[in-house]
């Protein structure tokens, strides 16, 4: 018993060591190429966000290993050298270390949802959809949708760009209210642009996953789903439907572009004059869309009258009743 | 307790009189007359063709809905009654109908030979038995799929399946395997063990149990019948309104889900009362083992979970059929609701997969690490204690959807506390093996990969309930990666761990060892090489569920592809170590091989019908190991050879 | 076959242990009907959480266009047996205590006509709702609520009359005034199972009283 080395102090030393080098080697060479990068500020605030806790998983990671590892090779039955295990009401309960077990991984575990918290609410929801009243919003982004109701919604540089998302299957579509409410098959952004997705959907549950831009928001039908980002790079990005919808899921996607402000400006006024005969066809601009009260959708009752859906604005609701 | 362990020698007659001469029913008729698999299949094929012509009659005021193999309703009328015919044919209906009357049970006659195992048997072995094979079945359909799934991803741009088969496939592998892992510890070694565990001669309510393995079974054939029917693209979650949108399929996942969940209530109902209510004397609280503590954790989560299943799916199916509107947002329903509905039973569902695995890992440490279980109390409180918050941590999956934005630091704050109990496990585990002597038998191998599979899942579990990291990693494949570390990596694993520790028991043969560990060490190698790179994909930005990928994500989904083959080759080589074991060259199984202090093998082998032959008064907890002068696990009653194995002691551990 | 109380042993047992068993099972019927109570409750809370969920939501203005109910007098003829159907199975446990089994037969197979009669009130209501199935999500969650409903009462029905059929067995086969009060095994699984089966109609009826004010009143 007394030569028994003090094993739980071997473990510790071996983790301890390990762990920083983990650490160090993992924070400066792979951390900063941890997905999805750092083309905005959701982006480096989430990245960030993932190495503070792998930096905190690692030790965990190779503090079980080590402990394995360690039993493995020490106290196999195949070692002549092993001792004896003992049993008794010693081997069966240690008030210690039950005691500091528990303790550690309650103040990580506090600490952990604490620390994902105030990310989460100095991130503006960190890229992911914030429901239709987000709690959590960048300056300006509240009197943005609010004026993008309106007809006379303009966007300036500085200003927050407000884009809707609108998904069906099996494609995005994005509409620009401050610029007439175009619709684009693309989806452009200016650069050092704070940008308000509104994502809804037409038919099933989509995911609006702007891959790059770090935002990821559930398309659901008749539901405005919100999601904030701030563009910091140039760049190309990747948007797919991260939400089984059916049979073309896996074919749902299409990249967008950060561009400079004056590109993006150029871009966005041109074509909305180009296809303003198009914006003309399409309904108002509305956060959410449902089908036409005359059609499929239509409420029935036996008295025949269908019922109108009155305050929401309505996709086709100004089409003839067919 | 009202036994002493002072038995009388002089026992008196209870039960004395001979077998009743009343005529031997119909239903107990020897041979291909009574009721069997066979007659359960020829009924319910009656039943799915009554209720196929009763839909289509029912609706034949819609001219373009009846008789078109779009008739939703024919479908789950067809389902049903082929559900009721089932369970009619093989007899589970017998006794409910003869209690109409007042009838008591008919006299169970035990069957003799392999037969037994094609019936309505009410022995828990029996069902134990009936169910390995019922898992396994589901598990190599599943897995089957999943290898369809991998060659599909070989290639970004080359397609093995149109989009139509591989969204049914992926559908078809979630789903079978959700309602495999409910049942695969529970099922098989839940029912198998759980009475000789607590010392009972008998399951609480026997014919529930039986019932809950025959629907299971019936289950099987209801999610399959999706496929003729054109499969369902919703996957396993079933998200309305692809749910509403889909064709007749749906109806086979919605009134699947409701199956298999009538049997999962059942099984779970039934293994609650016995643990609660017949254990035998002397089995307190304190004594159950480890293993009784998280089957009955999983119980409780398996008899009140179920029901909010059974609910949506039942709202589902009158949503196909009578029209009603629970999912279609635009009649005033919400997909919403459905997603709650789900999930509120889909979390607690996640523990009802994880509870057992860690029950097995933790009963089967101490054989093998010649040591008690440490710190049994937390265990025991930890499996409590994640029973419990399984509750509340549900809108976790709905963190990017939109509902209740405001409630994701509160459910992040519930997940993540969720990881304290699950820590308990660890601790135990680690607190078990620290100074021991560890022999690495074939199971004690899998229930080591569990720390190390489990410890990878639980760690990436934290990332994903951190909300910011979710956003990079929610309905990617880094999600997927995590519950297949923790389902697949744990529960399958402790599930094998399980089946290696006690077939021996359960069949009287032993598992060949050398095959055993050929199985252990390619499933392990495999299985980190498919899963792991899964991370790595989800975080380069693949989602789940899609059948093209970016170009330069090839080389790692191609990797993962062959790894998962080889993984499924390792799936090949345990089951020719099933059978060669069990059938080809079987080796007779030592009373007990391991050494175990268990009370199960101190059971007679092979296991009379009745397990016990006198009911055993238990002295002590059954961790006991490498105690000097430890006490007697049990007082068996036994007077002659059987006695000294009751007699277990700290001795056994020298060999 | 592990039915071992109705099975003959191949081996014979002390009375202790017989008696030990009894009591497990005893215990099971017990503690299985207040799980059983315990899974219908979390049954109709995902119910309750619908017609809540969608209340709130009232999407597209179609929680209860037109404020909409089903027939406010099957709602109240509904409950109301139910509720005699309970109260009379309490009557009847109270009678059956205290001895007088006949009062427990009467009282429990008019428990069982009331309980016939709701169910077949709850399935004829179908033919009187003045609203189509999809036409609201009050009309979705009531249609779920009929369904679910008849089920509950089909089972408390059953679980009644099959206590009443077996009381009246066990009177044919053994004879004598009151078999169901004696002390044998069959007697005493007979009066555990009279007892869970009071709660569960005691639940039927409570939970009825909340449904009918959902579905009805509110």
């Amino acid at each position: 018993m007394n030569k028994d080395p003090n094993h739980l102090r071997r473990i510790f030393v071996i983790t301890a060591v390990l762990s920083v080098a983990a650490d160090l080697l993992y924070w400066f060479l792979a951390g900063p190429h941890i997905p999805p990068g750092r083309m905005t500020s959701t982006a480096s605030s989430n990245q960030w966000d993932f190495n503070i806790l792998m930096v905190i998983a690692l030790p965990v990671l190779i503090g079980v290993w080590v402990f394995l590892g360690y039993t493995i090779a020490n106290w196999s039955s195949k070692r002549a050298s092993a001792p004896e295990p003992k049993g008794g009401a010693a081997a069966r309960s240690n008030m210690k270390a039950q005691t500091l077990w528990i303790v550690i991984t309650s103040v990580v575990v506090l600490f952990l949802a604490g620390f994902g918290t105030f990310e989460l609410i100095i991130g503006d929801g960190s890229g992911g959809g914030e429901g239709p009243n987000p709690v959590w919003e960048p300056a300006g982004a509240a009197q943005a949708e609010t004026a993008a109701l309106t007809s006379s919604a303009s966007w300036a540089p500085g200003k927050v760009l407000v884009v809707q998302v609108i998904a069906q299957q099996w494609k995005f579509t994005y509409r620009y209210p401050q610029f007439g409410g175009f619709e684009s098959a693309q989806l452009i952004l200016p650069n050092d642009t704070t940008v308000a997705f509104n994502v809804t959907s037409l038919d099933v549950i989509h995911s609006f996953w702007a891959y790059q831009l770090e935002v990821k928001a559930d398309a659901n039908p008749q539901e405005n789903n919100v999601a904030f980002t701030t563009t910091k790079q140039l760049g190309q990005f990747t948007v797919r439907c991260s939400e089984l919808c059916g049979l073309w899921h896996g074919a749902m996607y299409d990249f967008g572009k950060v561009e400079t402000r004056s590109n993006f400006t150029n871009w966005a006024t041109t074509t909305e004059s180009a296809n303003s005969a198009n914006t003309a066809d399409l309904p108002a601009f509305a956060w959410t869309y449902v089908p036409d009260a005359n059609g499929a959708a239509g409420g029935y009752y036996p008295d025949g009258t269908v019922t109108p859906y009155s305050t929401v604005e309505t996709y086709g609701a100004k089409q003839a009743a067919s | 307790m009202t036994i002493s362990a002072e038995r009388p020698t002089k026992s008196v007659a209870t039960s004395a009189s001979p077998p009743t001469s009343r005529g031997v029913s119909w239903t107990q008729r020897p041979g291909w007359m009574s009721q069997h698999l066979g007659t359960a299949i020829v009924v319910a094929v009656l039943g799915y063709t009554f209720g196929h012509w009763l839909g289509n009659y029912i609706t034949s005021g819609y001219p373009y809905i009846a008789n078109s193999g779009q008739n939703a309703a024919a479908n789950a009328l067809a389902l049903t009654f082929g559900v009721a015919g089932w369970l009619l044919g093989i007899g589970a209906l017998n006794y409910p109908l003869a209690k109409l009357v007042g009838k008591e049970p008919e006299k169970d006659t035990p069957v003799d030979g392999w037969s037994k195992y094609f019936r309505y048997t009410l022995d828990h072995k029996v069902v134990g038995l009936q169910y390995v094979v019922g898992v396994l079945l589901f598990l190599f359909t599943g897995g089957l799929l999943a290898m369809a799934i991998r060659t599909e991803l070989l290639s970004p741009t080359t397609h093995v399946f149109g989009p139509g088969t591989y969204i049914e496939i992926v559908s078809e592998h979630g789903t079978i395997m959700m309602m495999m892992a409910t049942s695969i510890i529970v099922g098989p070694l839940g029912n198998y063990l759980i009475p000789l565990m607590i010392g009972s001669r008998r399951m609480a309510f026997p014919r529930i149990e039986a019932f809950s393995f025959w629907i299971f079974i019936a289950g099987y054939g209801v999610i399959f019948s999706a496929l003729p029917y054109g499969g369902f693209p919703t996957g396993w979650t079933g998200y309305a309104p692809l749910q509403t949108q889909a064709g007749p399929g749906m109806i086979s996942y919605l009134l699947g889900f409701a199956v298999i969940g009538l049997g999962m209530m059942a099984a779970g109902f039934n293994i609650a009362a016995t643990i609660i209510n017949c254990r035998a004397p002397g089995m307190t609280w304190s004594r159950v083992p480890i293993f009784v503590w998280s089957i009955l954790a999983t119980a409780a989560l398996l008899t009140l979970a179920t029901p909010t299943l059974f609910a949506a799916g039942l709202f589902g199916v009158l949503d196909k059929t009578v029209q009603t509107a629970f999912y279609v947002t635009e009649h005033g329903g919400s997909s919403y609701l459905w997603e709650n509905l789900f999930w509120f039973f889909g979390h607690p569902e996640v523990y009802i997969m994880a509870l057992p695995g860690f029950g097995i890992v933790a009963e089967i440490l101490p054989v093998f690490t010649r040591k008690p279980l440490f710190a049994y109390k937390v265990a025991a409180a930890g499996m409590i204690g994640v029973a419990l918050l399984s509750f509340f941590v549900w809108q976790h999956h709905l963190f990017q959807s939109g509902i209740n934005p405001d409630m994701r630091p509160l459910f992040m704050l519930t997940t993540e506390l969720i990881s304290i109990p699950t820590g308990f496990i660890f601790l135990v585990g680690m607190g078990t093996l620290y100074r021991a002597k560890i022999r690495f038998e074939v199971p004690m191998l899998f229930a080591m990969a569990v720390f190390f599979n489990f410890l990878i899942g639980g760690v990436t579990g934290v990332f994903l309930s951190d909300v910011p990291v979710n956003v990079t990693v929610h309905g990617g494949f880094f999600v997927l990666s995590h519950f297949h570390y923790t389902i697949m990596g744990g529960l399958l694993f402790a599930f094998m761990a399980g089946l290696y520790y006690w077939l021996p028991k359960m069949t009287g043969r032993m598992m060949n060892k050398k095959l055993g560990q050929w199985h252990f060490w390619t499933m392990f190698v495999f299985f980190n090489l498919t899963f792991f790179p899964m991370f790595i994909i989800g975080l380069l930005g693949q989602p789940r569920r899609v059948f093209t990928y970016a170009r330069n994500l090839t080389f790692l989904n191609d990797f993962s592809s062959i790894s998962a083959f080889l993984l499924g080759f390792s799936f090949l080589i345990f089951f020719a170590n099933l059978m060669w074991s069990m059938y080809i060259k079987p080796v007779k199984a030592p009373a007990n091989p391991w050494d175990s202090l268990g009370l199960e093998w101190q059971t007679a082998n092979p296991i009379p019908l009745y397990n016990f032959e006198r009911i055993p008064v238990i002295m002590t907890d059954p961790y006991h190991y490498s105690e000097v002068d430890a006490p007697a696990l049990a007082d068996l009653g036994l007077s002659g050879p059987g006695a000294k194995a009751s007699s277990s002691s700290g001795k056994s551990d020298k060999k | 076959m592990t039915d071992t109380s109705h099975n003959q042993k191949p081996f014979s047992e002390t009375p202790e242990e017989v008696e030990y068993e009894l009591r497990g099972q005893i215990g099971a019927i017990w503690s299985g009907g207040r799980l059983f109570i315990g899974m219908y409750t979390f049954l109709l809370a995902s119910l309750a959480f619908s017609y809540f969920y969608l209340r709130a939501a009232n999407n597209g203005l179609l929680w209860r266009p037109h404020n909409i109910t089903a027939p406010t007098s099957y709602g109240w003829t509904i409950w109301t047996l139910s509720l005699v159907a309970a109260a009379l199975v309490l009557f009847g446990q109270r009678r059956l205590r205290s001895g007088n089994v006949l009062d427990w037969q009467v009282a429990g197979w008019v428990g069982v006509a009331c309980g016939l009669g709701a169910l077949g009130a709850q399935i004829w209501e179908f033919t009187a709702v003045p609203f189509y199935p999809g036409s609201s999500g009050y009309a979705s969650t009531f249609i779920g609520w009929s369904v679910i409903n008849i089920g509950t009462l089909a089972v408390a029905t059953y679980w009644l009359e099959t206590t009443l059929a077996r009381s009246l067995r066990m009177r044919k086969k053994s004879g004598g005034a009151s078999p169901e009060l004696a002390t044998t095994a069959s007697a005493r699984l007979f009066r555990a199972n009279v007892s869970s089966m009071t709660y569960f109609w005691g639940f039927v009826a409570l939970s009825g009283a909340l449904f009918l004010a959902m579905f009805y009143l509110l």
